[in-house]
């Protein structure tokens, strides 16, 4: 490749590499700086950093609370899903029964269904069941919404399962739930991780059903505690900045530890 | 295979769930948009005279336009650049594409409400990232505000979809690559092919599938996208970065319209099934 050539290669992708990295780096420059210097040498980090902003929205504005209500309902969703999931997906790989094709194609066609336009109905459901305001209220169609997505993750995942493994252990007089336990699960180990780890990250981005679900501050997520701090809190910029930095940095520590698992559950059923 | 019973038994827990906070729900918002609703309490059956209602809607078609634009935004700029960037990193060795891919990667698991406050600031007119940058180069004239002004409010926001999604095209283009036979390469620089023709004659044509997978994924995503324009311009200013998922929002918690929402949403979920129904039936086709 002539030396040009690979000179303007190497400009792409640094290019994309800032268009990446600058917004963060700009939330985390203004989340570390005083009030007062704020605006002065707008790209270089002072020394020492300030550390204010993060106590004064963790405290005062209620992050800590937010933050620990992001992790309750994250962590409820996953589990949630992950108790339900991987049952299905091995039942739809695994197993051959009435109705498959049609029970299956149900699930798909929920992979692409947009929150917003079940919200008509549902706020009235949610409603309707006591579940306005409630920690139930997000976590349970939180849960349902990336259920197809899951299901279908977890198929293309069983259907990995050597069959002989499990004829194997039927032969041994198994029952199939004993089977799924104790043979299926230790060997889709990885591709529950993906699962684990995508429905995280996705449950910890909902915006719009805690918006509409909650009332109550002491229950409310990061994103909607974020967004509504923009308009509170108007011009405190190290604030919203160390606020965003709370709502977006244990993903991106999550995502560069697990990179691996998480790049395996995105490309699932896009590669095959 | 097995037969057997047990599968409905652990297909039960998933499928309870999804029928009844996503099943149900789609069907109650078929049967809604077919009345009429007075303060939240449904009225007499009024057929579909909440569709021709939204064929004279010229907010619905707005919005529906500016999903369409969206569209294809997304197909010309974070598409093409995953594409490309995918294809200039498979050359390269497996450090630099470990480090470069999480980097690009990151503003994907960055959530959208976040994603509008930070580009919020960028684009902001007084203070902003991007009118500073353009009067340091000496571009000054071209400054604006961004996401304020109708011109270019709906571009702005594309940019920071795109942020989120280009890391997610060079991802998905990676690993097909990975998984093309070396020798179609190997054959191409005996033959003393440039960068550019291997780009253009192997790649692109072998990379098709992919394309097309990403193409009706941003279709979809562009369909359902509702996060960024709700914590940034909430539609406006006017009307100019309204889409679907904010007409129905407005129209269902502003207006309390729910009628007219419901007939919205139902649109809405028929267009985003026909993508994916599409879809299907192209990515099956080998």
């Amino acid at each position: 490749m002539s030396k040009s050539s690979r000179l303007l290669q190497n400009i792409i992708l640094v290019v994309f590499a800032l268009y990446a990295l600058t917004p963060v780096y700009l939330v985390f420059l203004a989340s570390v700086r005083s009030e007062a210097d704020l605006f002065s040498s707008p790209l270089t980090l002072s020394w020492p950093v300030n550390l204010t902003n993060f106590g004064r929205v963790w405290t005062d504005a209620g992050f800590g609370t937010y933050f620990l209500n992001s992790v309750i309902t994250a962590v409820s969703v996953t589990v949630l899903v992950l108790l339900t999931a991987p049952l299905a997906g091995f039942a739809f790989a695994k197993m051959r029964f009435a109705g498959r094709e049609v029970l299956f194609g149900l699930f798909l066609a929920g992979l692409v269904v947009p929150a917003p336009s079940i919200i008509v109905a549902l706020y009235g459901n949610l409603q309707g069941m006591g579940m306005i305001d409630t920690r139930w209220g997000v976590i349970l169609p939180q849960a349902a919404l990336l259920m197809p997505f899951s299901v279908f993750m977890m198929r293309t995942v069983m259907q990995d399962v050597p069959n002989e493994l499990i004829e194997a252990s039927l032969m041994d007089g198994a029952g199939f739930f004993h089977l799924f336990m104790t043979v299926v699960l230790p060997v889709v180990r990885p591709g529950l991780m993906s699962l684990v780890l995508i429905v995280f990250l996705f449950a910890w981005q909902e915006y719009l059903l805690p918006l509409v679900v909650l009332q109550t501050d002491n229950l409310k997520p990061l994103t909607v505690g974020a967004a509504s701090l923009q308009g509170r809190y108007g011009v405190d910029y190290g604030g919203i900045a160390a606020a965003g930095l709370i709502a977006f940095a244990p993903l991106v520590v999550l995502f560069l530890a697990m990179q691996r698992s998480f790049v395996r559950g995105l490309t699932a059923g896009a590669v095959k | 295979m097995l037969t057997t019973r047990a599968a409905y038994l652990f297909i039960l827990p998933a499928l309870t769930l999804y029928l009844v906070f996503v099943g149900l729900p789609i069907l109650q918002v078929i049967g809604f948009s077919l009345f009429d609703w007075d303060n939240g309490a449904m009225g007499e059956f009024i057929g579909l005279a909440n569709y021709r209602r939204m064929l004279g809607d010229q907010v619905f078609w707005t919005a529906l336009w500016h999903n369409g634009l969206w569209v294809l935004l997304t197909l010309a700029f974070p598409l093409i650049a995953g594409l490309v960037l995918a294809a200039i990193l498979a050359e390269r060795n497996q450090r630099l594409v470990q480090w470069l891919g999480a980097i690009y990667f990151i503003p994907r698991t960055i959530p959208l409400v976040v994603a509008g406050i930070i580009w919020g600031w960028i684009y902001n007119p007084i203070f902003g990232l991007m009118n500073y940058g353009l009067e340091t180069i000496g571009l000054g004239g071209l400054a604006g505000a961004w996401m304020a002004q109708e011109s270019t409010a709906l571009l702005s926001l594309n940019v920071v979809g795109a942020w989120t999604f280009f890391g997610f095209c060079v991802v998905i283009y990676l690993a097909a690559i990975q998984s093309i036979d070396p020798s179609f390469y190997e054959a191409a620089e005996i033959d003393g092919a440039s960068w550019w023709r291997r780009f253009k004659d192997l790649t692109v044509p072998l990379l098709r599938g992919s394309s097309l997978f990403l193409g009706l994924y941003a279709a979809i995503e562009a369909m359902r996208f509702f996060d960024l324009v709700w914590v940034t311009t909430q539609g406006g200013p006017g009307y100019a970065t309204e889409v679907l998922t904010t007409h129905i929002y407005k129209t269902f918690f502003l207006v309390g319209d729910f009628g007219y929402a419901a007939t919205l949403s139902v649109v809405l979920l028929i267009i985003v099934l026909s993508i994916s129904a599409g879809a299907f039936a192209i990515l099956r086709e080998p």
